[in-house]
């Protein structure tokens, strides 16, 4: 059992009435990973989750869990439990009653239950709330509550469908912390459905990326933020600059065809292209890099710790994270200057 | 909504404690005059003709005698018809509430596209009038009526038969006319229920027969025990229905109320009947609203 993964996903497809929302997906988690599916509404995140809680029955395709097929089964008969968006917690049962709900449904011995829902609010920070009812508890606390009554019963791997999406962002980065400490103590299996890419990042061993029902790139999350396998994941994970170039005999124009001060070290061939550089990566006032492009200064931005510079060049748009004072006026036409690993270009 | 006066004052001196009393009292008026003017005088009237002497020839003389309440203890008619009309409203309102109970889950599990049609099918027979609805009846239930001819040309049956004029035809009257009541008020307590949790029952091991007992029937007790009720009083004060379809021996408390102010023209004695009726449905109501409890009030 040991060496067996704890979740496998072969070739899973699901299409309701015409649509395909998810089309051929495959993916192993491995004893102790923590998996998170990453992409815009409407990619079959929570439909791949769905498939594995039992909630919807796939097309096509294998599920395996521990090893043997379950896909067959009910969700009442699966060894998942599922964090929900909006915790779905039951309103007429007090918190204990909640967290021992799932350990009375598995026949889990009556002298048992007690001190495993005492250890699991401890877990989650809650103990002495084992009397209230959800109503008399806070969003971050009823998303705790959901989170001990899921783990409380040690499923073989834990679904999360957007269990913070419905917080606000200090209480969303807390309990995101939380549950990575957790992963780290208990270190569970677990499946994590988000379409923020911070949470993904934060806390997955690693990231699938998906779209339009597909993964479009499985891999840590480190590796997906440097090396993106498509033009989409590299558009979806971070912020990117995209200019849009038109190249004929060796010379880049913008989309309405006027002449642009592009300079690249890598010529690119003739055609319409889409070049993308991480704001972060573009330098003001460096016309000795090896690429650059002369562009007028249209506002800048003051984030924090940079002022995002916003520069026009003919039809083209795009923005420059700089740290320091402002020291161009808007108007002025600035160098830009990249390093040429620092961008991609798709044709 | 327990938060009363006392709760919100301030521990302050005389005046702004007396001001924070009288604050609900004023705030409710409105309401209370409406139900004093509608339901209190008419009740208060009507226990007070309840202690009036009955001659012949006239409907009432002013007076003050418990003869009429009397009566109902040595009369063996009347407390065959309480019994008759406590058993026909029990279980036919049994009956609506379980059928009423699994039409409104339907509706609220199935996609929402079925669910215009199921609630123009619930609202149908609140467009009819009772007495139209007993005419309907009648082409239904007798020898020649239509459940007849299609237990036969079913193959059912062979020889024709009647239901009509039976307890049988008067329980299901009585349904009928109840059903959409229990209907609706079970579908909006479904409809403030997040179908989620059914999802998490299941996730966490529970199959859909205990889910059914864990979780959906303790969330919609309210609901039953408010639609019992509506169906109950219906039932027990209701008379056309029963009367028109069941047999003649049939005679519910509705009937003999009917009776006396119609045909015995004795007020006192029907107003006394009525007020046994009335508070009977109070103590009824009152019996089931300590039987839902506070737990439900609470997470409604």
């Amino acid at each position: 059992m040991a060496d067996t993964n704890a979740l496998e996903l072969d070739g899973l497809r699901r299409a309701f009435g015409g649509v395909v929302a998810v089309d051929n997906v495959s993916v192993d988690v491995r004893r102790g990973e923590f998996v998170t599916l990453l992409g815009p509404s409407g990619s079959g995140k929570t439909s791949t989750l769905r498939l594995i809680g039992g909630f919807e029955r796939p097309d096509a395709g294998a599920i395996r869990i521990n090893g043997s097929r379950v896909d067959h089964l009910p969700a009442y008969q699966r060894d998942t439990t599922t964090i929900f968006q909006t915790g779905a917690l039951f309103p007429h049962k007090t918190v204990a009653e909640n967290v021992a709900y799932g350990l009375r449904m598995r026949g889990v011995a009556k002298a048992d239950i007690a001190p495993r829902v005492r250890q699991a609010l401890e877990v989650v920070r809650l103990s002495g709330y084992e009397e209230r009812y959800p109503a008399q508890l806070s969003g971050g606390q009823k998303q705790r509550v959901a989170l001990a009554r899921s783990m409380v019963v040690r499923p073989t791997i834990l679904l999360f469908d957007e269990p913070l999406s419905a917080l606000d962002l200090s209480l969303r980065l807390q309990l995101r912390a939380e549950i990575r400490r957790l992963h780290d103590e208990i270190g569970f299996s677990a499946i994590y459905v988000t379409h923020d890419q911070g949470e993904a990042m934060a806390m997955s061993s690693r990231v699938a990326v998906m779209r339009s029902g597909r993964i479009e790139q499985i891999d840590r999350p480190e590796k997906v933020f440097a090396e993106p396998a498509s033009e989409f994941v590299y558009t979806f994970i971070g912020e990117s600059c995209c200019l849009r170039a038109q190249v004929s005999a060796g010379a880049a124009a913008d989309s309405a065809g006027a002449p642009l001060e592009l300079r690249l070290a890598q010529p690119l061939g003739e055609g319409a292209w889409r070049i993308y550089i991480r704001p972060s990566r573009l330098h003001l006032g460096r016309a000795d890099m090896p690429n650059g492009l002369k562009a007028r200064l249209d506002f800048t931005e003051f984030l924090g710790d940079v002022h995002r510079y916003h520069f026009k060049a003919g039809k083209l748009e795009l923005f420059v994270d700089h740290p320091g004072a402002v020291v161009h006026k808007p108007g002025d036409a600035v160098d830009i200057g990249w390093q040429t690993a620092d961008m991609v270009a798709y044709q | 909504m327990s938060a009363g006066a006392s709760d919100m004052a301030p521990s302050g001196p005389r005046g702004p404690g007396w001001r924070m009393r009288l604050t609900p009292w004023l705030l409710m008026s409105p309401a209370l005059l409406i139900a004093i003017a509608f339901f209190g005088l008419p009740i208060a009237f009507m226990g007070r003709m309840s202690f009036n002497e009955h001659v012949d020839q006239r409907f009432y003389v002013p007076g003050f005698t418990f003869d009429n309440y009397a009566a109902m203890l040595t009369d063996p008619t009347f407390s065959a018809a309480l019994w008759t009309t406590m058993r026909l409203a029990l279980i036919s309102s049994i009956v609506t509430v379980a059928i009423g109970y699994v039409f409104a889950m339907l509706v609220w599990l199935k996609p929402k596209r079925w669910r215009l049609a199921f609630i123009a099918l619930a609202l149908c027979p609140l467009l009819i009038s009772e007495i139209s609805i007993i005419f309907g009846w009648w082409m239904f239930f007798p020898k020649n009526g239509l459940l007849s001819y299609a237990l036969v040309s079913s193959g059912l049956i062979t020889d024709k038969i009647s239901l009509m004029y039976t307890e049988f035809a008067a329980f299901v009257g009585l349904t009928y006319v109840t059903l959409p009541f229990c209907f609706f008020i079970l579908l909006s307590i479904f409809d403030g229920i997040d179908k989620k949790v059914l999802e998490a029952s299941a996730d966490l091991g529970g199959s859909p027969v205990r889910t059914f007992y864990e979780v959906l029937l303790p969330l919609t007790k309210g609901g039953i025990a408010a639609s019992f009720a509506q169906s109950f009083i219906w039932a027990v004060g209701t008379y056309a229905t029963p009367s028109a379809l069941g047999p003649d021996t049939l005679w519910t408390i509705g009937y003999l109320i009917q009776e006396q102010m119609l045909g015995k023209h004795n007020w006192p004695r029907a107003a006394a009947f009525s007020i046994v009726l009335t508070s009977g449905v109070a103590v009824v109501m009152m019996i089931i609203r300590m039987l839902a409890s506070k737990r439900t009030a609470l997470n409604g």
